[in-house]
This record gives C-alpha cells, structure tokens and sequence, in this order.
C-alpha cells in the first residue's frame, strides 16, 4: 500500500526559501494586463528586487513602479506617496489600468488604500479636464501585506482583485475564462494554441506571455519600453463576467473562478495546471464541458504524438527512476502526476507554501503511482538537500535554486517553474498541454541519455 | 535651453552638461512616487556592503521577501566557504506582526549558530522589524551571551531613507561597532593595510591582491570580499586602509581613521593607469626605497604584453561611445579605463549619488559629458534614444531596457563573471567591452525585413 509521509520543518528558520512574498505575485498578475502598471505601495526594494528577478528570469525589462515610502510616512501614512504616486504614473504612462499593490511596510502602518485609490480618482477625474483620458484609467487595489501567505496568494488576491473590481454583467459570450497561474508566456500560449485548435475564444485572466516575452522589432521600438504589446485588455477582464466559464489552470490561486461563479453565475473549474498526459485530458475535457466544442483531430494528434514519443522512450529509459522535485504547489502537483504516469517514481515533492489541500493531491498521485511519496510540506532548500543526501534520486526537477545541489550530488537537474535563470529558452517552452509533455519528455529522458551513453555511467544502462 | 530629454519639471534639474552653467545635477532628494525608480532600499544597501563576509550567515529578519528576492544574487566569489550563499529568513507572519517577532529571531539566530557554527550572524532588520518595533540589538545582545558566536545588529529598515548610501554607512557601522578592533593579530608588520570597500565580485580581488603582496605590504583583512569576520575583527591594527569603493567605504575608512588614527588612500584598479598610479600611491605612503623599486618592477611586468593583447580590441573599440549608469563610484571609477581602449565616455550618472560623487565625476569627465542622477526607466530610455551609446554598463534592470533599445550591454554588476581588476583584469575588460560592442548583433537588431540593409552584414563593425 502506497502513502505519503509529510514532513514539515522542524525550525523557525527558512534557509534558502522556496517561497516568496505575497506583493510578487501580485506585480506578476498586473503585468499581464495590456497597458497595465503595478504601483507597489512600499520601499523601493520591494519593487526593485522584483524587478531584478523578473528580468533575470524572463530575460526582459520589467516595469514596475514605486510609491517609495520613507520614514516620514509610517509617521504620517504614505497617503501623500501612492496618491501622488497613481498620479505622476497616470500623466506620464496613461496606462489602461494601474494596480496599486500594498506591501508590509504600508499595511502594518494602516494606510487605507482602498479609500486613497478612491479619492485619488476622483482627482484624476478633475485633472483630466487638462488631460484627457486621465478619468478612464482604472486604479484597482490590491491588498497583499507581504507576511500573509506566498507569492502564489499574492497572484491569487491580484487577479481576484481586478476581476471583482472589473466584471460587468453583459451580453453572455462563447469565451472560456482561464487563469493561467504563475507560468511561463510559453505555457499562455500553448494554452491558446489549445483554444484555437478547439475554435474557442478565450480570455487570460491575465495574459503575461507577450509582455515577459516581446519582440525586439525596429519599427516598434519607439513605444519600448513603456508598453510592451500584449496582455489582457480591461474590456476583456469586464467581459469575464459573460463568458461560459472559468478554467483556472492553478489549484491554489483559482478565487477570482469563484468569485466570478459566485457573483456572475460564471461555472469555475478549479483544476491542477495540465502537465501530462492525464491531467491535459482532464484540461480538454473540461474545456469540453464548458463549451461543448468539439475535439478536433488535429489536437488527437499532437495527444497520439505524445503518446507515441512516451512509448517510445519511456519504460526503456526511464522506468522506476527516482525523481525529486521542488517548486510552487501547482506546478510540483502536475509535474509529480506526470511523471508517474511515463512510470517514474515521485518519490519527494517538496514545496515552500502551505496550500491546504496539497498533501491530499499528493495522497491521490501516490496511490494512483503506487509511489510512497516524501512529502516536505511548507519546507525551503535546505531541507531538500539534508533529504536528498540521505535518500538520493536520479533526477530533481525544479528550480535553479537547486543548481548547486545538482552539481555537488551529480544529480541531473530539469529545469521548471519560477525562478530559472542559469540557462535559456525555459520560458519560451511549455511544460503545459500535449506539446508542454513533449518538450518535458525530451528534457528528462536527454537527462538520462546523457549519461547512458557515457561509458562511466554504464550502471544506468543494466 | 532645450531640455535634454522630456521628463517632469522637477526632474528636469537632475540632469546636466558639464561646460553648460550648473555642472553638477540636483542629487540626494526623494524619488518621484509613481516612477519605475533604479533605486533600492537602506537593506538592499546594507546587505552590499556585509554579504560577501564568507563565513558569515546573514539573517533576514522580516517576511519572506526580502530574503527570497537577495539571497546569493550578489556575485562575490570566496576562496573558501559559502557560508554567505545561504538565504536566511526569520520569515515573519501576521501572528508575529501582532505578538512581536523577537522570540522567533531569538530562537531562528540559536537554530542558525547550531547549524553552521558560523564566523558571525548578521542580522538584519527591515522595514516590518522596525515598525513593530522588534528590538534586535536586545536579542542579538542575548544570543551572543549564550551561544558565544558573534551576533550583530544591522539597523537596516528599508524605508529609513531614500538613497541606499544609507544602507551603507549602516552596514559599516555594524563593522566599527561590533566587530572592528575585537580581535588582535598574532603578528604585526609596518606593512600591514586592509583593502577596504572590495567586495570580489567575479574575484576581482584575486587580481589585486597578488600585485599587492609582492609589494611587500601585508593584507590584514579585504572589507569585505572574500574575508573572514575575525580578519575584519584584527583590521584596527593596520597603518592603512586603501578604499576601492568610495562610495560605499569611505565612511568606513573615515570612522576607521577618527577612530584608530588609521589613514586611507583612495585607490582604483580599473584600468591601467588607475592601477599603476594606485599601487605607487601606496608606494610613496610607505616611504621605502625597496618597496618603491619592487613596486616599479611589479608594474613594468604588470604592463608588459597588455598593449598588444588589447591591440585588436581597441581598434575595433577607438572611437565608440559609452554611458554609464551605476550605483556609485563606477560612474568616476571606469572613466579612465575606457579612454585606455580609445572610447569616449558621453554620460555619466548614478542612481544614488551625493554631491561629493557629482564633484568627483565632475573632475573626471570631459567638457559636454551628460551627467545624470537617479534616472528612472523611463528617462533612462529616453537618454539611450536621443544619444545612442555605443555601449551601456549598468546593472541587471537596466540590462533588458538597453538590449530592447538595441544598445550594447556589458554586465558590471550582479552577472559578471569575469574579473576586471588589475593588469590581467583590464585585458579581460576590454575582450568583454569589444564581445558587447563588436558583437554583429546589433547589426541584426536595425534591419528590416523590407530594406537590403542585411545583405550587407559583413561585420562592418568589426573592420
């Protein structure tokens, strides 16, 4: 009989984290609005080293503006700061929407950025009698004090929160909401690639594929890089309320689905990100459910493709192997279903948040793998590698954070999820849908070929 | 006057041209809320300063973040632990914000001290530890008594001030107060110097210390790439202190001088001549004729060889232009370097600069050079647009911004990972400057599908 053993942190101290703060998550759902800005109410660290990990890992410039509190204003309250900060980011961008992300620092001081943002609009209002469009801006806040849960939650509160402040009823449309979840612009467009193959229009609530990943283009250059292209417009983010339902592809941060069911009538689907063959079925299924479109042949086919690549290669190079991996709670959920299913064994998952349901998805992939999983649950990087040397694996999967390790334990490290940095093209391919198991495929068993043809690891041929 | 590029009007003065009226730009003031600013925090800039003490576990006390974003992201190298590679949080949450977060520090620091046995906890405060009011001198005071392992206090919120030259000065200051002049070494030379304000990045140290010790001088503590909290500890008993970094250390040698009567010479190791001139400064302060003569052989075999190793590079380099924009003493520090490879620095500025640093930078640049403080994105890009640098050094966020525009990028920062110090650093440099500027790539990054401006790519840049 096959379970799961969790193991929680035995310390106070967090040692090389796996998770981040609550306002990260926030910036990233903002940035995926077209013509949208964040504005962090905090220090200028808490957006300048949010920054830095953005651009590190997308490899692009990411805009991210700042209220700069200083001391005087935990005095006084930052009001003065994030007023005139909506309104210098309002004349200088006229961005389409500004998110006003709170931080800490300005949540423990008690500033009331609900009401700020409110009468800050009305000043818009008045000041846009000089400059037009200043009263068409929508300033949304976002409330993310950074000692309340994760990034993910963060990502959860930012979409949830521009969904509640932005969906109009209307007309009822054909489109498919999806939350995509703190993924890569490669996974948002497999994921339409998806919908199209199905004829269904969808709306990314919200679309950070082409702003973390824009063309360098001559002729486009001039409104670089103020506004990338892309993103989800505002328009599209109101019409959420008509659409036919709601896919969030992200367990753990799927309350704007609910919200939007429960105030709009909108149905949720609330499932782990299609990683893997089952998993995308289940992607597709519901997308079929909610639609009632058809599966077209051309979507059995990149399925057989898979199917056919996984026979091909897997019980022959990768059966029974030990895989550990690391990450945020969706993405180590799917990837730990997948690679059970080409007949790998999950035998760790570890994760830095403290989603609810996570060891009970864990408890499911364990039965249906007939893997005893090792479950660190809330842990960091530390308590990875205190396990990996006690039990080793022959392969991790998960961030760059666990490069060192890889090195030092001679253990392949594939590289997934948030953040990568010490190689290219991570973010550009998917790890979601047929295609994103296709290239997750090839990662693993290259990993594996590597060595099973290198005559000093001759072992891993027997 | 035209203005040089279209910003604010408060933001308007903060820019100037050296020859044109004001020389220096308005410097050291707030940031414009609502701007995507270069800036960071007081703990960003403490963490600068203190981070690459090797055997060192620096703590975090605050929520996640402000470990999660820093940790191993500073690019100094050790010679032998990486102890300070490790991102440490007390990782506070909304029962500590409420209770006080001193009991968890408390016992995160005895936890930390059990697994490592470190050289030092640093621990920092930020910008929720100092709004709660969690007293972490008390704490680290107590932890020291009963683990016996040195616990020190940086009072380091993020949002005491604008300029994270602030930071710095905090971070020297848990030096001088807690660690500075605790320890006595075990033997003394009339040579003894530290190297202060050297944080290895990439080891640039290891190009430096080299030249150094066949100087004869002999290197208590580097402050603090690639050092050791008890070799900061003995640093009081050196008869000098050679600062690379002013803007980040010279507060430091100054307390250290006021303090100990140890004098500082301000030393460069960016470029040729700046490291000839740095090394026989320190010469002349020792006042030895053999040290003088080693010193002068040290340099003829640190020179030989470099003109012709660069001579490729500077060809194709002669006569390009370059904007820097910095942190702090990179913005005076690398001018000289690159007249060495024929280029013409056309825009100097920093992100947290003082009125001392315009002045330096002032004295360094040539008549028409743009000096700009605390550019945000915008601007920034503004600047690239209007003046087209041949190359821009600046640090990771700015990175993507330059390449977006088409200009040239040379990591100086965080991502370097060559050593650019010393004789040997300088051939380095230049094969990195011509790798950015040479690169036909940016050929590629004007042409358009419609014009036959491709068919002539044949690396015109680099004949």
């Amino acid at each position: 009989m096959s379970g799961i053993n969790v193991i929680k942190r035995e310390r106070n101290v967090i040692i090389n984290p796996l998770k981040t703060c609550q306002p990260l998550g926030a910036m990233f759902a903002v940035m995926g609005v077209h013509h949208g800005f964040p504005l962090v109410h905090g220090s200028q660290g808490c957006s300048t080293f949010v920054r830095y990990n953005f651009a590190r890992h997308f490899r692009e410039p990411a805009e991210i503006a700042v209220s700069s509190l200083h001391e005087d204003a935990a005095v006084f309250g930052g009001r003065k700061n994030i007023s005139s900060g909506i309104k210098n980011l309002a004349v200088r961008f006229k961005p389409d929407l500004i998110g006003a992300i709170t931080t800490c620092s300005s949540e423990i001081i008690g500033d009331d950025v609900f009401g700020f943002v409110d009468t800050t609009k009305k000043e818009l209002k008045t000041m846009s009698e000089d400059n037009k469009g200043l009263d068409k801006i929508e300033v949304i806040p976002i409330a993310t004090p950074s000692f309340v849960g994760n990034h993910f939650t963060g990502y959860d509160v930012g979409v949830k929160a521009l969904v509640d402040n932005l969906a109009e009823p209307g007309e009822p449309t054909e489109k498919v909401n999806i939350i995509p979840g703190i993924v890569n612009p490669g996974d948002i467009r497999e994921i339409k690639h998806i919908l199209e193959l199905m004829g269904i229009e969808g709306t990314m609530l919200t679309d950070t594929s082409d702003p973390f990943d824009s063309p360098l283009r001559p002729s486009v250059t001039p409104t670089r890089p103020y506004f990338p292209k892309g993103g989800t417009t505002v328009d599209e983010i109101r019409d959420s309320a008509n659409s036919q339902g709601t896919i969030a592809m992200c367990k753990y941060a799927g309350s704007a689905a609910t919200s939007l069911e429960k105030q709009h009538n909108v149905p949720a689907i609330i499932e782990t990100p299609p990683i893997g063959l089952q998993n995308t079925d289940q992607f597709l299924r519901n997308l079929k459910k909610l639609t009632d479109c058809n599966i077209p042949d051309s979507i059995l086919d990149e399925r057989g493709m898979l199917v056919d690549l996984i026979a091909d290669n897997a019980s022959r190079y990768l059966f029974d192997k030990k895989v550990a991996i690391f990450g945020d709670p969706d993405i180590t959920t799917g990837l730990a279903r997948f690679v059970g299913e080409i007949g790998m064994e999950p035998t760790m998952v570890c994760t830095g948040a403290n989603s609810n349901s996570f060891p009970e998805d864990m408890e499911k992939i364990s039965k249906e793998t007939g893997t005893d999983i090792d479950v660190l649950f809330e842990q960091d990087m530390r308590s990875f590698e205190v396990y990996i040397k006690e039990n080793p694996v022959d392969l991790m999967i998960g961030t760059s954070d666990g490069r060192l390790l890889s090195l030092d334990q001679g253990i392949p490290l594939i590289r997934a999820g948030f953040p990568v940095y010490d190689r290219i093209g991570y973010h550009r391919h998917p790890i979601v849908g047929y295609n994103g198991a296709m290239r997750l495929m090839e990662l693993i068993t290259n990993a594996v070929l590597e060595r099973y043809y290198d005559p000093t690891h001759w072992k891993l041929q027997q | 006057m035209e203005p040089i590029i279209e910003t604010f009007e408060s933001r308007k003065k903060h820019m100037c041209i050296k020859g044109s009226g004001i020389s220096i730009p308005e410097c050291n003031t707030p940031v414009l809320p609502g701007t995507v600013t270069q800036r960071t925090c007081v703990f960003g800039g403490a963490r600068i300063v203190l981070m690459p003490i090797t055997d060192s576990i620096h703590l975090v006390h605050g929520p996640i973040g402000c470990a999660a974003c820093t940790w191993d992201i500073r690019g100094s190298k050790s010679s032998r632990g990486d102890l300070y590679r490790k991102g440490c949080s007390t990782d506070l949450t909304e029962k500590d914000i409420i209770f006080g977060g001193e009991k968890k520090l408390f016992d995160t620091v005895i936890e930390l001290n059990k697994l490592y046995k470190p050289g030092a906890i640093f621990v920092y405060a930020t910008c929720v530890a100092g709004v709660i009011g969690d007293d972490i001198k008390s704490v680290c005071k107590h932890a020291e008594e009963l683990t016996g392992c040195r616990v020190i206090p940086v009072q380091s919120e993020g949002f005491q001030h604008y300029n994270k030259t602030k930071g710095h000065w905090i971070g020297c200051d848990a030096l001088m107060d807690y660690v500075i002049g605790t320890a006595e070494p075990k033997t003394q030379t009339p040579y003894d110097i530290n190297i202060v304000g050297e944080f290895n990045v990439a080891g640039d140290v290891w190009g430096v210390k080299p030249l150094l010790e066949k100087m004869g001088v002999n290197i208590i503590s580097t402050i603090s790439g690639d050092s050791e909290v008890e070799e900061i500890a003995m640093s009081h008993r050196a008869k000098l202190n050679i600062v690379q970094c002013q803007k980040s250390s010279n507060y430091l040698a100054d307390k250290m001088e006021k303090k100990y009567g140890i004098p500082s010479i301000k030393v460069n190791f960016f470029g040729i001549d700046n490291t000839l001139t740095s090394l026989m400064l320190i010469a002349e302060f020792f006042n030895d004729p053999e040290m003088t003569e080693r010193t002068k052989k040290i340099i003829e075999n640190g020179i030989e060889g470099v003109d012709e190793k660069i001579k490729e590079y500077k060809e194709r380099l002669s006569g390009k232009t370059v904007a820097l924009y910095v942190g702090g003493n990179k913005a005076w520090s690398l001018i000289r370097a690159f007249e060495e490879l024929g280029m013409e620095v056309i825009m100097t500025g920093t992100k947290n600069g003082m009125k001392e640093d315009y002045e330096r930078i002032k004295e360094t640049v040539k008549e028409g050079t743009l000096i700009v403080d605390d550019a945000n994105s915008t601007e920034l890009a503004r600047l690239l647009k209007k003046y087209r640098p041949n190359l821009l050094i600046s640090g990771a966020k700015e990175k993507y911004i330059s390449m977006k525009l088409g200009v040239p990028f040379c990591d100086f920062n965080h991502d370097r990972i060559s050593a650019f110090a010393g004789f040997n650093g300088f051939v380095d440099f230049a094969k990195a400057v011509d790798a950015a500027v040479s690169s036909p790539v940016w050929d590629l990054t004007s042409t358009r599908l419609k014009s036959t401006k491709w068919s002539k790519f044949t690396k015109m840049r680099r004949n």
